[in-house]
């Protein structure tokens, strides 16, 4: 059987991280309906591995807005327009981490999490990975997705 | 001095710390920042990340700490590792506080008050 988190501890992470960086005026909220897919060229995402004593990996996936819109308030943009590709990258790879590095202490360890991994576009697995926990939320109207893969061992 | 490899968390720390009137130095990675120190700006307080490429914060926290003369820096580590033994470790390394990140700036404060670094006149 393989080891996965809770869904609803790693809803409640991301609800934490998004409210301490975002605030929350505009809550996270789940999306309960079926989730639609992302438009690859109107996604951000960012993916980050956990490796040792377990073994995963963690992606965070949102729209281009979202992504925006993040990048602002972390890094106090007066200005959405004034946010460059490296800026949202640093951003959403921040999340991640923050996700990853949480997702990671309620798992058994000692283990080790890799930097994250940005790209413009949807999350990327390593072949055979399989999803093991997924929370989809929506904010501002935009969607917002994080998910656990294991990873297989050798 | 705020050392981290995110723009992002630099600039969440910068406007946290400038609120309570601290002057800030940046460094993307331990090595950079121990370039700073090397170079003479040797602050009173380092944010230290702990997972940043080039050097890490336990590295710079134990190099800090293995140079006499910067043995009076205060070194708080802010991190997604919330592990006991990451803890403990950044701990026995030298660091003489921690912050588990995703943080509130009120958190930031509250550990900066319980190292003695708030003005009174900051303290709420």
């Amino acid at each position: 059987m393989t080891l996965a988190p809770e869904v609803t501890d790693v809803q409640a992470i991301v609800e934490q991280v998004w409210s301490s960086f975002l605030g929350e005026e505009e809550p996270l909220l789940p999306r309960l309906a079926e989730p639609g897919q992302f438009a690859a060229d109107e996604a951000w995402s960012a993916a980050v591995s956990i490796s040792g004593g377990w073994d995963a990996t963690v992606t965070v996936e949102l729209s281009a807005p979202v992504a925006l819109s993040l990048t602002r308030t972390m890094l106090g943009l007066d200005d959405i327009d004034d946010a460059e590709d490296g800026d949202v990258a640093d951003a959403v790879g921040e999340l991640v981490n923050m996700v990853g590095g949480n997702v990671k202490s309620l798992m058994p360890g000692p283990s080790v999490l890799s930097l994250p991994a940005v790209a413009a576009g949807r999350a990327a697995h390593p072949s055979g990975a399989a999803e093991i926990a997924r929370f989809d939320g929506i904010w501002a109207g935009e969607p917002v997705r994080v998910a656990v893969h294991a990873i297989p061992q050798p | 001095m705020i050392i981290d490899d995110s723009r992002a968390m630099r600039s969440i720390l910068r406007r946290i710390v400038a609120g309570l009137h601290f002057e800030t130095l940046e460094a993307g990675n331990g090595q950079e920042a121990l370039d700073l120190f090397e170079a003479g700006e040797v602050p009173d307080l380092c944010l230290v990340d702990w997972n940043m490429p080039v050097m890490d914060g336990y590295t710079f926290i134990t190099q800090v700490r293995a140079n006499r003369d910067w043995r009076c820096v205060i070194k708080m580590t802010a991190t997604t590792e919330s592990e006991q033994g990451q803890i403990v470790k950044a701990l026995a390394a030298g660091a003489h506080e921690y912050v588990i990140k995703p943080f509130t700036p009120d958190a930031i404060v509250e550990k900066l008050e319980l190292l003695g670094l708030v003005p009174q006149e900051d303290v709420a």
